[in-house]
């Protein structure tokens, strides 16, 4: 079989040492972040993804691949013991993990979260190993017209997964596809919205946007409402399930991972809906459901496998396609194209090396967690007293290197500190910052691939319908739309995310 | 009679449009083209009037829909001042000052914004992540930047 000689090339990347290296330093890494509440991941990536420039590729992905896992499993740490979900997609872990925490067992939730975690990521990635290869070799034959309603798709898709208005949503990807205007046009080289500063000649750099928006914007509206945090957490003690507790999580685990690995798939909030959707599905299922909300071990399985099998299949349309589904993503694909690598469906037949190793990677790397997170719960829970009054500078002060270290230059700082402010406001207004991101990146792939296909078609844009794959990518787009815009289904969704 | 139901949304429709028109404005020198063959202008401007059209059904959102009651808004004008200006103070004196200098002032200048900062923690950290910096950033990674910039020639010129 391919996929074994496939599996076994990615093996031998994934366990050069260097790269083991790498990989377990992004677990650690990825995971302190995660325990520190009031940093995301995508914040981590961004402030990181300047270290990981001299390293070769495969080393630099692996790395960062590790930081974003690491950062799932980190996130429910905090959940469990102190109620305080370090990432959005472990809110719902707290509910009942924080009981669990009150009832004793920590160590069981803990336990849990990491096995159900494990399992969940060794299925996804065999099932990124399977899916990707087909999916690529469709794609190779795609052309502009066909990448432009994919892109669509994405963009329309991203917006139906994301909380808050609609209307809003979209005003953020049409600004976030106007900033990736900003720049050289690559067709007729005039420079566009430079204002003669030659920095700008080769756009906005998305690190340092994504720094502002997320890591500084962050850190402005904690201050708002800053308290300090007593953190009384016992220690962690009983990390062994019984039996009972095994009965009890295996199906829980098998739906999480099920319904994970789909929602991940899906642009948009990948993870976070996943958890979301696992929690809610085993209230209703589970044999246990009366106890929900008072310390339920399937209430910790299922979101917890459910978040990092969504995580894992999130990098399905990264890798294949070189279509991020969300913000994380789009750093890869950003880190992708500093490292020299074009993505997209190439990627797999011209870097097989490196997608075989990162997908190989991905499991020694749950492993990895599995091995540092439990033994070392006494140190994630000591990150916990950290006050934030000390974290934040800290952070700062890492974003202003990280942005400056981009290019060597300091235009990069302003632009981060500009984009903290953009992305304040924004936020007072309510606009979320990730489809922003989002279309900031696919911009200039969206207009090159607008501007080719209506070239081949010389103007006429029924190009867009006339190929049978583009046309259903757009049907598929206008059903997604249509059914967030259905009132019952709008109804539904108000209530998934404000459960 | 048309009332703001909505401020919040009313602002960021507002906004959107004016959004809009600023990349009008400053991409009016760009050439438009045609659907076959586009200009540089043409998607920015195709945008730009996207954008505008979603303000202005925003616009019309905020005048008949409630707000929702949410928490009233804090504001930290003391926060958002130090914080937004830590970066841009980096940007201005690194080249002069040094990576070390300038991170120490950074630390402590922005942790200041926090109401349970103190000044011995503050210079304790912003010490620890200077010296932290200068050995991961000049010497491991060599960025182009060193510890102490012509600013400070004396401890330049004894390293």
């Amino acid at each position: 079989m391919d996929i074994f000689a496939n599996l076994w090339l990615g093996a031998s990347t994934a366990f050069m040492p260097m790269n083991l290296f790498y990989g377990f330093i992004g677990c650690l890494l990825g995971t302190a972040i995660g325990v520190l509440p009031g940093l995301g991941p995508t914040a981590t990536i961004a402030m990181l993804l300047p270290i990981t420039f001299g390293l070769p590729p495969e080393s630099a992905l692996i790395m960062l691949a590790g930081i974003f896992y690491g950062a799932q499993y980190g996130g429910s740490t905090t959940a469990v013991l102190i109620n305080l979900p370090g990432e959005s997609s472990s809110v719902v872990t707290a509910i009942d993990g924080y009981q669990m925490a009150r009832n004793g067992r920590a160590g069981a939730a803990l336990a849990t979260a990491a096995l159900g975690s494990f399992f969940a990521g060794s299925v996804a990635t065999i099932l990124l190993a399977v899916a990707a290869p087909p999916l690529a070799a469709v794609a190779l034959n795609f052309g502009p017209a066909e990448y432009f309603s994919l892109m669509v798709l994405g963009l329309v898709a991203s917006v139906a997964l994301a909380s808050g208005s609609l209307l809003k949503a979209f005003a953020m990807i049409v600004f976030g596809l106007i900033l990736g205007t900003i720049g050289t046009d690559v067709e007729s080289g005039t420079p566009r919205y430079v204002f003669d500063i030659p920095e700008l000649y080769d756009g906005l750099n998305f690190v340092a946007v994504s720094m502002g928006i997320f890591g500084i914007c962050e850190i402005l509206r904690n201050l708002e409402s800053e308290h300090e945090r007593s953190v009384g957490v016992k220690r962690v003690t009983g990390l062994m399930l019984t039996k009972e507790d095994f009965k009890r999580i295996i199906a829980p685990v098998l739906r999480g991972t099920a319904l994970g690995s789909f929602l991940g798939v899906l642009p948009g909030g990948g993870a976070m809906l996943a958890s979301f959707a696992a929690y809610a599905v085993e209230k209703r299922v589970s044999p246990n459901r009366a106890e929900f909300g008072k310390g339920a071990i399937e209430g910790v399985a299922a979101p917890e496998s459910a978040n990092n099998a969504g995580a894992q299949t999130s990098f399905i349309p990264m890798l294949t396609l070189g279509i991020p589904g969300n913000p994380v993503m789009a750093l890869m694909v950003g880190a992708m194209i500093i490292q020299g690598i074009t993505p997209g469906p190439n990627v797999i037949s011209d870097e097989p090396e490196l997608f075989w190793g990162m997908i190989v990677s991905m499991w020694s790397g749950n492993l990895m967690l599995v091995i540092l997170n439990l033994p070392l719960i006494g140190l994630w829970v000591r990150m916990l007293t950290v006050p934030y009054h000390l974290l934040f500078p800290a952070i700062i002060g890492f974003c202003c290197i990280g942005a400056y270290s981009i290019n060597n230059s300091v235009f990069d700082v302003f632009v981060m500190a500009g984009f903290s402010v953009i992305g304040f406001a924004l936020s007072k207004m309510r606009f979320e910052p990730a489809p922003l991101l989002l279309g900031f990146i696919l911009g200039p792939m969206l207009e090159e691939n607008l501007r080719r296909a209506m070239l081949i078609s010389q103007g006429d844009p029924s190009i867009f319908v006339r190929s049978p794959l583009s046309l259903s990518l757009l049907i598929f787009a206008v059903v997604v739309l249509a059914l967030v815009l259905s009132p019952s289904i709008s109804r539904k969704r108000e209530e998934a995310f404000t459960e | 009679m048309l009332k703001i139901r909505n401020g919040r949304d009313f602002v960021g429709g507002v906004t959107m449009i004016c959004v809009g028109l600023l990349f009008i404005w400053f991409g009016r020198e760009l050439e438009v083209g045609n659907s076959f063959q586009m200009g540089p202008g043409y998607f920015p401007t195709m945008l730009s009037l996207l954008l505008m059209a979603i303000g202005a059904l925003i616009i019309v959102q905020s005048l008949m829909v409630h707000a929702e009651e949410g928490e009233p808004e804090a504001w930290n004008w003391k926060a958002y001042f130090l914080v937004i200006l830590g970066p841009v103070g980096f940007g201005l004196l690194l080249s002069g000052l040094g990576l070390a200098p300038t991170m120490l002032l950074l630390i402590v200048g922005v942790a200041t914004a926090s109401r349970y900062a103190n000044w011995r923690h503050s210079i304790l950290l912003g010490v620890f992540l200077s010296v932290c910096s200068v050995l991961l950033f000049t010497k491991l990674l060599s960025l182009p930047v060193s510890a102490f910039g012509p600013w400070v020639p004396l401890i330049g010129e004894l390293l």
